[in-house]
């Protein structure tokens, strides 16, 4: 059981790490879609530097990088060429998924490095997930900052007649957020599974997209959210040790996409956004142009 | 900066012009504005104040001309420019976040809010500002929360504790109702004993020029065509100089026969969007030759209920009969070929497809007519010849019927909707805010083709939050305060104060008078 609940929450810092990012770029107002392939580059390159130069800091650093780049890509597209958000996002999953398959492939086994140390079986990051998850809150509902982010993602007009650098905010917003990402990559590609192969996320970054939504953009819930679906992601992987021959494990395997899917479709019921739709922020998904 | 006294040039502008293709939207506009002055800017839709104030509030840049403020010559590049030199606008359309508080509004972009926010700090130092004007308001409410006054409380509070002394307001009275309007002006008043300077931009309304500004400045086609002391205009002098000829004031309400109900509501209730109760228990009807006014400020229930009689929202209970016919479970489509006009308030976003010639746009009326479709197959040639009648009829300035209908001013983009709808006959009319953001002389002819209509035997319901072209239009008055009618008084001798108190939910008082 123990051994369980180590695995779930090492899960859920992934899970928290990449939702936390796509929480700072959608309360800016710009969703990325796109986790998945940013997790995915953070995921190869962090592994390809760390196996290289033997080093897991410079991996580590590496992982951050190209993902604050993709996330410069996005804001490029998104925001300066006024972009589809949806549209650009899938973008990036795609170019992720090939292009990080090309450059891995070559170097597809395990790490071979020594393990990062854990506290107990449970990884560092873990902390490293509470503490960004306290500073982040702190810096969107209690900073001057924060409260920036938030109007541009509200209402980037407003903001601007109140002299927010609209175009600024959200650049920074998405920059971190992507860089969010990368590290989430990272983290799984160089602690929780040191092993690359082809399509190694399976699916992970659409589930911390979709935490979001559940989290109602709040990072307390969503850590909460992160840690019920590390647990969900141990039991669909062994349910013979909780719920044994009741299906196929292959369907068990399904049962966090399925609940994703689940929570998506009552968050855009109407019966949900009429109660709980206030949270969202307003000007999500739209591009901002000065007129 | 140096102290400042009232009466001195706070703002200077000189030669102020704005060129945009196919039109210059300021020309040459030379006025100052005075500390502890209201200086009204009057002009029509389109004379060019939006531009005006944009390039004020640094929102636009002008061609030619220099700003002076405080005697320096400036150069805005964006409103913070125009912000931190003490220069505040209060929009027309809120700009506030209402997701946020109203502290958090205030706050946003200050440039002394810290790094961490200073709640406790910036209440007190709200506060006082609230004392200092008899405003009363909680600081922690969700804007959302608001009423339409309390949101522009929050607006001005706003550019106050941006240190603001040049305060630009764009129609300032158009969203509140009565009693709203009268607090507005005697704290406006307040503000000029302390040396602000207060410059609203108004179209219409103009009894309440009249009554606080010292100054007016008039435009018309982006010149200045008048520069008048406020003592020495009166209300017909002033349209004059806007719309440059005489308007009438007084609609000539045609003497005709009311005949039997056409539109009978029965206790009926709505819901809004967000599942709460729009309209409640709402009985009426509405007779031949009959114009049945509901007042009300905006938010109200108006909106759902013009809706909801139109098929285009749900009826959660009671009744809706046409001519002793139940049609409160019919389409729209069903509602129309039974003889319902419908003018929606949206004149852009519901009354006409942007991206549409005016021909297809009048086919949206047409195209369940056998008479201009068949076998599926539009009659083009038809329909294009119904279309240049009416354009001639209703006085839409337009070169052809193929323009598209998002290329039209306001004022006759309303023309074609009024002829695409009247032109089927309707027996009975709904007009949402029909003459709403239209300039005076656009105003004028809905407000005489409404009266047409009325005579020609139709039944209309009009919604207006003009509280003037309810009065001079209805036969039937019904002030609508938060989904219910607080009663329904006959228009003739309606009192204007009376109908002002009870829209604005005053039941009490209303009784008294």
């Amino acid at each position: 059981m123990w051994e369980f609940w180590i695995r779930s929450l090492n899960a859920s810092t992934i899970f928290a790490i990449a939702g936390l990012g796509e929480v700072v770029g959608q309360r800016a107002g710009v969703m990325n879609v796109g986790v998945e392939g940013a997790m995915l580059f953070g995921a190869t390159i962090g592994f390809i530097v760390a196996k290289t130069t033997g080093s897991y800091l410079l991996g580590f650093l590496a992982g951050i990088a190209i993902g604050a780049l993709i996330g410069l890509l996005h804001a490029f597209f998104t925001i300066t060429l006024h972009g589809d958000q949806v549209v650009n996002g899938m973008g990036i999953w795609i170019l992720g998924f090939g292009l990080t398959t090309y450059i891995g492939s070559p170097y597809a086994g395990p790490l071979g490095m020594g393990r990062i140390p854990t506290i107990g079986g449970l990884s560092p990051f873990f902390f490293v997930a509470l503490v960004l998850t306290f500073v982040i809150w702190f810096v969107l509902f209690k900073t001057h900052w924060g409260l920036r982010i938030r109007s541009v993602g509200e209402n980037p007009t407003v903001a601007e007649v109140s002299g927010i650098n609209v175009v600024r905010t959200r650049y920074w917003s998405v920059i971190f957020s992507g860089a969010m990402m990368g590290l989430a990559g990272a983290v799984y590609a160089l602690d929780y599974n040191p092993v690359w192969s082809y399509n190694l996320l399976m699916g992970w970054g659409f589930i911390a997209l979709a935490l979001v939504f559940f989290s109602m953009w709040n990072p307390y819930i969503l850590l909460s959210g992160a840690i019920l679906f590390g647990a969900l992601w141990q039991v669909s992987l062994n349910p013979e040790s909780f719920l044994p021959n009741i299906f196929s494990r292959y369907i068990w395997r399904t049962f966090p996409f399925v609940i994703t899917i689940i929570i998506l479709v009552i968050m855009s019921t109407h019966w949900f956004s009429s109660r709980w739709g206030a949270a969202k922020p307003e000007a999500l998904g739209l591009p901002y142009e000065k007129d | 900066m140096t102290e400042i006294k009232q009466g001195d040039i706070v703002l200077q502008a000189r030669g102020i012009t704005k060129r945009y293709p196919g039109l210059v939207a300021n020309d040459h506009i030379d006025f100052e504005i005075r500390a502890g002055e209201i200086h009204a800017i009057l002009g029509e839709n389109g004379a060019g104040k939006t531009t005006l104030m944009s390039i004020l509030f640094g929102l636009t840049h002008p061609d030619e001309g220099e700003i002076y403020v405080f005697g320096k010559k400036v150069n805005f590049r964006s409103p913070l420019d125009a912000i931190d030199l003490g220069i505040g606008m209060v929009h027309q359309a809120r700009k506030l976040i209402s997701a946020h508080t109203v502290l958090e509004n205030i706050l946003l972009g200050h440039p002394h809010a810290g790094a961490i926010l200073d709640m406790k700090k910036t209440a007190e130092e709200v506060k006082q500002l609230c004392d200092a004007y008899g405003y009363k308001i909680d600081l922690n409410a969700k804007v959302w929360h608001l009423s339409e006054g309390e949101k522009q409380m929050v607006e001005i509070l706003k550019a106050l504790y941006r240190g603001a002394k040049i305060l630009i307001m764009d129609e300032p009275t158009s969203a509140l109702a009565p009693p709203e309007t009268e607090k507005l002006l005697e704290t406006i008043q307040l503000m000029t004993k302390n040396e602000l300077a207060i410059v609203p931009f108004i179209t219409h309304k103009l009894p309440i020029v009249l009554s606080v500004s010292q100054r007016v400045t008039v435009l018309r086609r982006g010149k200045i065509v008048a520069r008048l002391n406020t003592a020495e205009a009166t209300e017909q002098s002033l349209a004059m100089e806007m719309i440059g000829r005489e308007v009438l004031f007084n609609l000539k309400r045609p003497d005709v026969k009311i005949g039997k109900p056409i539109l009978q509501v029965e206790n009926v209730s709505i819901y809004d969007d967000k599942d709460y109760w729009a309209a409640r228990n709402i009985s009426f009807e509405v007779r031949e030759g009959e114009i049945f006014g509901i007042a009300g400020v905006s938010g109200n229930g108006q909106q759902p209920l013009a809706e909801a009689l139109a098929g285009l929202r749900k009826v959660s209970a009671g009744r809706v009969l046409l001519q002793n016919e139940d049609v409160t479970r019919l389409s729209s489509l069903k509602r129309w070929k039974k003889g319902i006009g419908y003018i929606p308030s949206e004149q852009r976003a519901v009354g006409s497809i942007g991206d549409f010639s005016l021909v297809e746009n009048l086919l949206m009326s047409y195209y369940y007519d056998d008479q201009f479709v068949k076998w599926g197959l539009i009659d083009t040639k038809k329909i294009r010849q119904l279309a240049q009648e009416l354009i001639e009829e209703y006085n839409v300035a337009t070169p052809n019927p193929d323009v598209k209908a998002r290329n039209l001013s306001g004022g006759n983009l309303q023309k074609m909707i009024l002829a695409r709808v009247f032109s089927r006959k309707p027996r009975l009319i709904i007009a949402n805010l029909p003459t709403q953001g239209l300039d005076v002389g656009a105003m004028e002819f809905v407000q005489n083709k409404l009266l047409e209509e009325k005579k020609a035997g139709a039944g209309i319901l009009l919604i207006s939050e003009d509280l003037d072209e309810i009065m001079a239009l209805s036969d039937r008055i019904a002030p609508m305060y938060e989904g219910e009618f607080m009663d329904i008084l006959p228009g003739g001798s309606a009192q204007r104060e009376t109908v002002g108190a009870l829209m604005a939910g005053h039941k009490q008082k209303a009784v008294q008078a």
